[in-house]
């Protein structure tokens, strides 16, 4: 009988040692919530970036109401609001989702205008349609 | 092969956190790290599932082949702007890391070889359980009185080292720092994290970012992090397909050239050619390109089997399996240092035990 053989037969075959300090500080910091900032925008009623002026110059409410001539209000959306979170970029006429209309507790939130634009990948997973899912919301497979 | 129920250990919630799996539970409650049952392999079904791994590759690699002679490409729903880049990929073979196959196998005793479900050869997740979390289990389980009738416990997978071993060969090929990228969920941040722990262990430089983060400057025609850095290597944990879709798209927030990875300014793995053999249309073709001919055995159920279409096979070994292939330029053996993506594991005393997670993936 070859060596190669008794050694294959016999020797352990799972790894020797699995150290993976930056994993496990990467889970630590998402069970403890540290999380770096994420973009706030302003948005229209499409979700579409639009210039942050558009947001600062509106009252912070979800909802204008307006008389409805007969002693109601009628309750209109605003058309321009911040979106925190979620996916796409800061690009102007980019759509944004997977975010929230109000800030999360514990959280930062950043608006940024660079001169590169970011946001091209990244944002096709959460519009619908994709068959390119994840199990959580993610790329992976 | 054996399912043997257990108990899951107590705290493995925190157990598996702490080593870097957070996504352990399902949003209905139920658990996706599953402890209640492992399986038992014998050392010959490790060695079935082994050759199994090593001739899905040669022919996934041969259908891949056959797929870019024969411009099959509108079959598998791949347009017409990507060609050149899989072209440009298949050819100069960039470096390439990692996949991993789904099979479908009930043991030897069923009479049946494994079958292939799936080849994700471009946005491969599973990485960190496989790897870390399953290990961490079997050395906590050795002692385990549950399985001590099965002596000291053995597992098929050294994806750890053969990862390590990987970044080791494909680093002359790489610009540094290695960028690491995906979207913002903690399964896929936490898989490329784990696979930049492993580049770091093999000393190479390495920052990591959001997809979302990538910044593309139209004067510069280049690529550029956060910091406005230019970027020249990345991984990405996000499939070709979106980023051809945003090429094509020639909008102002979206690159106007074709991704790095696809041309000589760029690597990035994997590579556009894992688009192909890693799209699911490319299980029929590989079929198609294997069909026995008359008492032949199926080509899954040895490593000697013959193409029978038109298709050369391949040579070289740089395109991605779990764990990660030979260098570009080892020659292509029978047996490849390859496994089964599943880790599998086997004991001096042929028996093997493996804890899966409830929900593969793929």
């Amino acid at each position: 009988m070859c060596s190669d053989t008794l050694e294959h037969k016999f020797s352990m075959r799972r790894s020797a040692q699995v150290a993976a300090p930056l994993l496990a500080a990467a889970a630590l910091a998402i069970t403890t919530g540290c999380r770096k900032p994420e973009m706030q925008r302003c948005v229209d009623e499409n979700n579409r970036v639009v210039a942050d002026n558009f947001c600062a110059s509106q009252p912070n409410q979800q909802q204008q109401q307006r008389p409805d001539g007969h002693g109601g209000f009628i309750f209109i959306p605003m058309l321009y609001h911040y979106y925190y979170g979620g996916w796409g970029g800061y690009g102007l006429g980019s759509t944004v989702g997977g975010g929230r209309l109000t800030p999360s507790w514990g959280r930062s939130y950043i608006n940024s205008s660079g001169r590169t634009l970011r946001g091209g990948f990244g944002r096709s997973f959460s519009e619908g349609g994709s068959h390119f899912s994840g199990h959580a919301g993610g790329a992976g497979e | 092969m054996q399912r043997i129920p257990l108990t899951p250990r107590e705290d493995w919630q925190q157990k598996v956190e702490s080593a870097g799996l957070t996504f352990h539970t399902l949003e209905n409650g139920d658990p996706y790290w599953d402890e209640s049952a492992a399986y038992q392999f014998t050392a010959a079904e490790i060695d079935t599932l082994e050759a199994a791994g090593n001739t899905l590759q040669e022919m996934c690699l041969a259908a891949a082949q056959h797929i870019i002679d024969q411009k099959r490409y509108a079959e598998l729903d791949i347009p017409a702007e990507a060609i050149p880049a899989i072209e440009w990929a298949w050819n100069n073979e960039p470096p390439a890391l990692y996949g991993r196959f789904d099979l479908s196998w009930a043991g030897a005793e069923s009479g049946h070889a494994p079958k292939l479900l799936e080849y994700n050869a471009d946005t491969p997740t599973s990485l960190l359980e496989a790897a870390v979390i399953q290990w961490n289990w079997v050395k906590e389980m050795d002692h385990n009185k549950e399985l001590s009738a099965f002596g000291s416990l053995d597992q098929f997978n050294s994806i750890h080292e053969k990862l390590i071993a990987k970044w080791k060969d494909i680093d002359p090929f790489l610009s540094k720092p290695i960028y690491f990228a995906a979207l913002d969920n903690p399964e896929d941040q936490l898989t490329v994290t784990y696979l930049r722990d492993t580049a770091e262990q093999a000393g190479l430089p390495t920052l990591q970012m959001y997809m979302e983060e990538i910044g593309w400057n139209d004067e510069q025609q280049a690529f550029l992090d956060p910091n406005e850095d230019h970027m020249f290597s990345i991984f990405k944990l996000y499939p070709w397909g979106p980023c051809f879709r945003k090429s094509s798209a020639r909008t102002p927030s979206t690159p106007t050239r074709a991704p790095a990875g696809s041309s000589p300014y760029g690597r990035c793995f994997s590579p556009t050619k894992a688009s192909c053999p890693s799209s699911g249309s490319s299980i029929p073709t590989t079929n198609s390109c294997w069909k026995p001919t008359s008492t032949a055995p199926a080509p899954w159920q040895t490593t000697s089997a013959n193409l029978s279409c038109p298709a050369k096979a391949r040579t070289s070994p740089s395109s991605a399996t779990t764990p990660p292939s030979p260098p570009p330029e080892a020659p292509t053996t029978a047996r490849r240092s390859i496994r089964p993506s599943h880790p599998k594991q086997s004991s001096p005393k042929k028996t093997a035990i493996d804890a899966t997670p409830s929900s593969a993936s793929g």
